[in-house]
Order: structure tokens, then sequence, then C-alpha cells
């Protein structure tokens, strides 16, 4: 059975890629109220893409790019011009039915036109164990940590040390004040899809060698990013972060000492758990009670 | 127009009651089919298009449903009693979910219903020794009533569409009353609602319990329609199938599930040629309608409707 | 005299914006108070703290006595305070007469009493008197989405009168009203409490409602009360002037 610490590191590596798409899922919420429950299926399809330019006889590393392009573009732009914008002006409701009936056309689209069987994905390093403080750690988990890593620090400089993040933000916490304040309001918002577009594309990429690029991976991987922001707290970037990063640590560890088969269940427990006990989350603010 | 829909809906009776003698055992079972998921939507249809909330569950309640009935008249409870049960355990879970769940905003219980379902699918296929697992249940009964058999087709059939026409007269009861102004007022200005004593928390928690224990009834007939039940049948595939059902048909108008229902079970048949697109068309359906018409079949009706019918009378300034 | 509401030192900020920095005053039985202010002085801030919109961050509400700081608008309600809004708030699809049955059923009774009650809940001659009142009973069975905005705002009044509450909070009934129907408003509001001894608070921008309505002025600006006193001797008063004039 694999050491403690071992579960720990590769716990890690998946509650990284989980923060990556809670992030991802609290951004586009926070900046325009869009809860986006086809988040999962956003995830599952840029690893289509790049088997697809595989395919086509692109190298990896093209292909994943290309890929990351491609999801700009469709889960980015396409999805806030043709989806959301559309809907906007109905309130949220009906966008919550329309991107829960985008998460069932990407998922059934992705079963018809490329394969209802689980496809293998390259990983991003050749597999080997490396001895760490006398625990055998998988490379496999140390290049997802070290992308996962990457990218959360670069999104937070983006966020924080530019003017552009920093515009970003105000629009996420008032955007009636934002737009008084001469900050372009729209762009922002669509800044935030594009985003949350690159953002479910690494997290895709590092996630499919171990899941397997499959049509329904949307399932786990959408409740997932669910879970990660409510435990974090849906209003903060942070708690999106720290949510996903303990999902990920306890998956692990309960898949290895509690019964495999209901191993599902575990982070449905903790997320009842938390909407009774603490329902703002970890780091969530306490919201105006408005109702 | 008032008339117009009265009369539409004497019309639609009364195919409904004789459609199935001209139908083969196939057709008969479809539109039993037809009936029982009604009664799902129905129940879906007021938690969501009259109280506002996304239940992502209301397959599991089909789920728990059809399995209390499964379990308990092959140990000798009557089918009423049983069929009784189901409905009251669906209320009594669906008010434990929904009570914590509904004291925040963001929709939380779209998250909870979805996570309750898959844990629900989880017991189903694992409580081997419950609910056979895998395996599911075979063999389920149909109900007999003093000697009448439901055990052929056309005599279930019949009995559904019974059961449809009680639970609907009862709906439409409960919304005739001064919970279905409620129900309005939640759903149009809760603020305003709160502030005239209302309590929206209440309503909403009590449509959602009631939604989920129609769910539950309805259920209790799909076990002895399908004869055979397992817990594939019950996962998220089934709460999306019923969302998508009532808000085609018209989310918040009191036929929309009747509408939605029919168009869900004569779509496949319909594309059968296509067989694996019907879920792809059905979704693209149900985003283009709420670009352009969330209120669905009905409210796109009524809008036709109101385009042609002469102009009410406008109130004076 | 005894005081149908008292504010102690309520204090609401907003990140780093204080709106309301502890305001203190009681609302005497059968009075009606205005509250007046330039814009951002705090008052719609303060309304909605009192009504239990928003949670304060410090000082008390009471309502006869009883502590109601932070309660929910519908146990408040229950209570026997009701409001109006500043911007629109019937229900369209309802009918007038639905609208008023509204307003009125949720203090009659049960939730269990209400389901298996009469469906307008014994209320269907109290909403045709309050029709009657406001002269609205041609409209009646219309749906209130189509009375124009000042039958709406009349509308909004008699919903907050249905309960026949004990304190009536009316967050700018004048605003956007034209003349003709701001005359009847104010007509039918002073009829309204004289008939039912009932106690007003009214926030409100323009100056000839309140001189016309009010018995008593509370201004406020920049979160704080700065004046107090007869509608009279505020239009006087300097430093009300410079607050006004100084935006």
């Amino acid at each position: 059975m694999a050491s403690f610490f071992q579960l720990l590191v590769s716990g890690l590596a998946t509650g990284a890629i989980y923060a990556l798409i809670a992030v991802g899922f609290t951004l586009v919420w926070q900046t325009s109220q869009t809860i986006n429950f086809a988040q999962g299926e956003f995830v599952m399809l840029p690893a289509f893409f790049v088997l697809a330019a595989m395919n086509a006889g692109a190298p990896f590393w093209l292909a994943a790019a290309i890929s990351i392009v491609v999801s700009i573009a469709v889960l980015g732009v396409l999805f806030k011009l043709v989806v959301v914008d559309p809907m906007l002006k109905y309130g949220v409701l009906p966008l919550v039915i329309s991107t829960i009936a985008l998460s069932l056309l990407l998922k059934e689209g992705a079963k018809e036109f490329y394969s209802s069987q689980a496809q293998p994905f390259p990983a991003l390093v050749p597999a080997a164990d490396i001895d760490i403080l006398g625990a055998v750690v998988s490379t496999q988990s140390l290049a997802v940590l070290a992308v996962a890593i990457v990218t959360v620090v670069a999104l937070n400089l983006l966020l924080n040390r530019t003017r552009l993040g920093r515009q970003m933000q105000a629009t996420a916490q008032n955007s009636t004040l934002a737009r008084i304040l001469g900050i372009p309001v729209e762009r922002m918002v669509l800044y935030t899809f594009l985003i949350n577009a690159v953002l479910v594309a690494i997290a895709s990429i590092l996630i499919s060698p171990i899941y397997l690029a499959k049509f329904n991976n949307g399932d786990t991987l959408g409740l997932a990013a669910f879970i990660a922001a409510i435990i974090g707290g849906f209003n903060q970037v942070r708690g999106a972060i720290l949510g996903g990063v303990i999902l990920g640590v306890l998956d692990n560890l309960s898949a290895a000492y509690i019964s495999s088969q209901y191993r599902g269940a575990f982070p449905l427990v903790i997320l009842i758990a938390v909407i009774l006990l603490r329902p703002q989350g970890l780091l969530g603010r306490v919201e105006e009670r408005t109702i | 127009m008032k008339w117009l829909a009265a009369g539409a809906a004497a019309a639609a009776a009364i195919f409904a009651l004789i459609a199935p003698l001209l139908l083969k055992p196939f057709g008969i079972y479809l539109i039993s089919m037809w009936a029982v998921l009604t009664i799902a939507a129905l129940g879906l249809n007021l938690t969501l298009g009259y109280a506002g909330q996304v239940s992502l569950a209301q397959g599991a309640f089909v789920g728990i449903g059809a399995y209390t009935v499964a379990l308990l008249t092959p140990v000798g409870c009557p089918f009423a009693l049983a069929f009784l049960a189901a409905g009251a355990l669906c209320f009594a879970v669906g008010w434990v979910l929904g009570y914590p769940a509904l004291r925040v905003q963001h929709h939380y219980l779209a998250f909870v219903t979805l996570a309750f379902s898959t844990l629900v699918f989880l017991v189903l296929r694992n409580e081997e020794w419950l609910t056979g697992g895998i395996y599911g249940i075979n063999g389920v009964a149909r109900p007999s009533f003093f000697g009448w058999s439901t055990f052929k087709a056309l005599n279930f059939y019949y009995f559904s569409l019974g059961m449809l026409a009680v639970l609907a007269a009862a709906t439409w009861w409960m919304l005739r009353s001064p919970w279905g102004r409620a129900f309005v007022a939640l759903r149009e200005n809760p603020v305003r609602a709160l502030s005239l004593g209302l309590d929206t928390r209440r309503y909403t928690l009590m449509a959602f319990a009631i939604g989920s224990s129609l769910g539950g009834m309805a259920g209790a007939l799909y076990a002895p329609l399908v004869q055979f039940i397992e817990p594939v049948s019950f996962t998220l595939g089934l709460s999306f199938n019923l969302l998508l059902m009532v808000i085609v048909g018209g989310s918040g108008y009191f036929f929309g599930p009747f509408v939605g229902a029919l168009i869900a079970v004569l779509l496949p048949e319909w594309m059968r040629v296509a067989q694996g697109y019907y879920l792809i068309v059905y979704a693209m359906l149900v985003m283009v309608m709420m670009a352009f018409c969330p209120s669905g079949i009905l409210g796109l009706l009524e809008r036709a409707l109101k385009a042609f019918a002469p102009r009410g009378k406008e109130a004076a300034p | 005299m005894s005081a149908v509401l008292q504010v102690s030192n309520l204090r609401k900020s907003f990140g780093g914006i204080t709106a309301v920095d502890g305001v203190s005053f009681e609302v005497r039985e059968g009075e009606i108070l205005g509250i007046i202010g330039p814009n951002g002085s705090g008052k719609s801030t303060l309304f909605n703290c009192v009504l239990g919109q928003l949670s304060p961050n410090g000082g008390e509400v009471r309502v006869d006595g009883k502590p109601t700081t932070g309660m929910r608008p519908c146990d408040l309600n229950r209570l026997g305070v009701s409001r109006t809004f500043q911007l629109l708030q019937v229900f369209p699809q309802l009918s007038v007469r639905d609208n008023l049955i509204l307003a009125g059923q949720e203090h009659r009774g049960t939730m269990l009493s209400r389901l298996i009650g009469r469906a307008d809940a014994g209320l269907g001659d109290a909403a045709d008197q309050m029709i009657a009142f406001f002269r609205l009973s041609h409209l009646s069975s219309a749906p209130a989405g189509l009375l124009s905005y000042g039958q709406q705002k009349l509308l909004d009044a008699a919903m907050a009168f249905m309960a026949g509450p004990r304190l009536v909070l009316l967050d700018e009934p004048a605003g956007g009203v034209n003349l003709t129907m701001l005359g009847h408003l104010r007509e039918r509001l002073q009829a309204y409490h004289a008939e039912r001894k009932a106690t007003f608070v009214v926030i409100e921008h323009q100056m000839e409602f309140v001189m016309a309505l009010c018995t008593r002025v509370l201004v406020l600006a920049e979160g704080r009360i700065i004046a107090e006193g007869a509608p009279r001797d505020i239009a006087r008063n300097p430093a009300v002037i410079e607050a006004y004039l100084g935006h």
C-alpha cells in the first residue's frame, strides 16, 4: 500500500488540478453571475482537441498549444458570445439551465463524434519514480504540481500586480462601481472567460494522463469544481484554491483508507457538511442577506 | 383565451382516454411511461417553475420511490401503502436536503441535489443486500385493486392515467389556494414577498419537498410499469431528462410538464434513425429555447395567442 | 406617547465606507416622521437596516420595545412593520385584487390553514375595501403590470396597509409621480393616517411633499443626524441648507 506521504503528494497534485478548475469557475461566477454547470465538460473537452490534433500529425507539445488556443476560442469567446450574452437579460435561472443543457451537449457530442471509449493520453513527463526523503514519489505528480503551481502563481501575479488584473478584481467585486470608474466592464468579463478557458485547458492536459480522455470525465470533474469552490468559499478565488487542494488530498486519502465502492461519496459528504455547518465556506465572506 | 385552454385540455383528455384502444402494446407502454413521467415532471415544475429552484435530484427521488415499492410489495405490503410510503419518504428526504441548502443563496440546492443524486446511485449500486446492487430487482408485480388487476398493459395505462389525474387535480387545488399566490410572489419578486410577511424560505422548502414527494410517487408507479428496476435508470441522466422536460414544456405553466413529457417520450422514437443524436438535438433545442423563449412551448403558445387575440382592456391612466 | 420604533446607535459600513454612523432616534405613536438628506447621506441604508434587508454592524433596533435587529423582513412584517419601495414592487402578473390578498394572507392563520382554507384567505372583502379607499375599483381585476406608474404607487401603499400595520415605512413614495397623482397619494396617506391612527416614517427627496405630510423631520447627512424638528424650522435651518447645497 502506498505510503501516506505518497498519497499526500499525489493528492496535492490532483488537488492542484481541482484548484485550477475551481478558480476558473469562481472567477466566471464572480464577474458575470454565470454558474457554469458545464465546467466539468469544459475540462473534458480540450483533451480531445489535443488527441484530434495529434491524430492529424502534430507532436504533443504543438497539439497542446493548439488545444489551448481552440479552447480560448470555443470555451472562452464562443461560449460567452453565443451562450451567456443572449441569456443574461433573462436572469440567472435560464443561464443555469442553458449551461446544464450545454454540459449534456458536450458530453454526448464527445461520445458521438469522437469515441465512447476511454482514450489513452500522453503524459507530460515519462513515468518514473523519484526517491524523496525516503518515500517514493512519481515524476507525474511532481510535474503536475509544478505546472499547476506555476499557473496559479502566474494568475495571482496577473490579478494582483497588473493594472488589468486589478480592474478585473474591481469588476468582480462591484461591476456598477467599476463602470463608474471607467473600467471597460464588458471586456473584463470577456477576459475572465478567456482565463477560464486557459485554466480548463491546462487542467485537462494535466489530468487526462491519469483519468484517460473519456467523454464522461466531466461528471466527476465538474462536481469536484463545484465542491471545491463551495468548500473554499464561493466568492473568493483564494478559497477555490484552498478548496481544490483540500478536496484532492482528502479524496486521495479516502480512496486508500475507505472502501473503494464508496470512494466517490466522500467529497459529496464534505459538500453537504460544509453547506450545513459553514455555508460561506472556509474563506468566504458571509454575504449580505438580501432574501 | 381561457376557453381555448379548457377546450384543448378537454380534447387532450378525450384523446388520452381513447388513444390506447388504437395502439399496439408498445404504444400503450409508451403512453403509460408518459403518464408516469408527467407526475415526476409535475413535481419538478413545482420546484423549478413555481419556486424557482433547480433540483438535479428528481431522478433520484423517482428511484427511491421505485425501490420502496419494489422492496415493500413482495413482503406483503399492499400497494397503496407502499405508494404512500414512497411519497412520504421522499417528502421527508426533500425537507432534510432542502432545509440547510435553502438557507443560503446562490442556487446551492442545485449542487446539493447534484451530490445527493450521485450518493443515491452509489447506495443503490453498492448495498446489494438491500437493493440487489447492479443486478437490480426483477419481477415487480403490478397491483390489483378490489379484484381488478393492472397486469394487462391497457389496465395499467388507465391506472397510471387515473393516478396522474388525481395527483394533477391535487396540485391544481394547491395552486388555487393562497399557497399558489405565494408561489407566484416567490417567483416574481421574493424581496417584496418577504416584506409582506411571506416566509420565502418556508414556501420554497415546501415546494421542493412536495415536488420531491411527487417524484417518489412517480417512481412508485414506474416500478410496476417496467417491472425490472436497476440503479442505472435513476442516475443524473433521468434528473436531466426531467429537468429538460419541464423546461421545454414550459416551466411555471401547469400543463408544461404534460407537453414536455410527451416530447421526451416521443422524441427518441421519432429519432430512431439517429439514435445517439437525440440527446444532442434535445440539448441544443433547450439552449436555443433559453435564448429566445425561456418559457418553453406553452410560453411560445401564449405569446402567439396574445399576438393574434384582440387586445384586452387597457387600464386608464 | 410610547415609542413604536427605537433606533439606537445604528452603524453600517460597506468595506471602508461608513454609510450610517451612529444614528439614534425614536418614532412616537401616531406621528408622521420624515427623514430627508442629500444623496448618499445614508437614508436608504438606514431604512434597509431597520427593515432587516441589511445587517447593521452595530447598534440596535426595537419595535414596541422588542429587539428586532437583524430580524428577517418577513418576521418583522408579522410584528406589524410594513414598507413601500422606491423602485416599484408590485406583482405584475397578479390582479390588483390578488396583490392585496397576497399582502394580507400571510398574517392570517398558519401555513396549513392557508392551504385548506378559502382561496382568498377570507380577505376578499378587506381587499375590495382597500381598493375602494384608493379609488382603484375599476382596475380591481386588471393585472397589476398594466397599471400606470402612479397607480402602481397607490397599489404599493395599499399593499403595505393591508395587514393593518403598527408602523409603515415609506421609501420615496413621491418619486417619479406626476403632480395630480402626487396630490391624490398624499391625500390618501393622510386619510389613512387619520382614520387608523397609523404611524409613518417617510424617506423623501421632494421637500413640498415632506412639508405637507410630515409632523416631524429628521435630517441625515454623511450618515449622521444633523437636525431635527418641525418641518418649517428644518427648512430654515442653516446646517440643513448647507448640507444640501454643499452637495
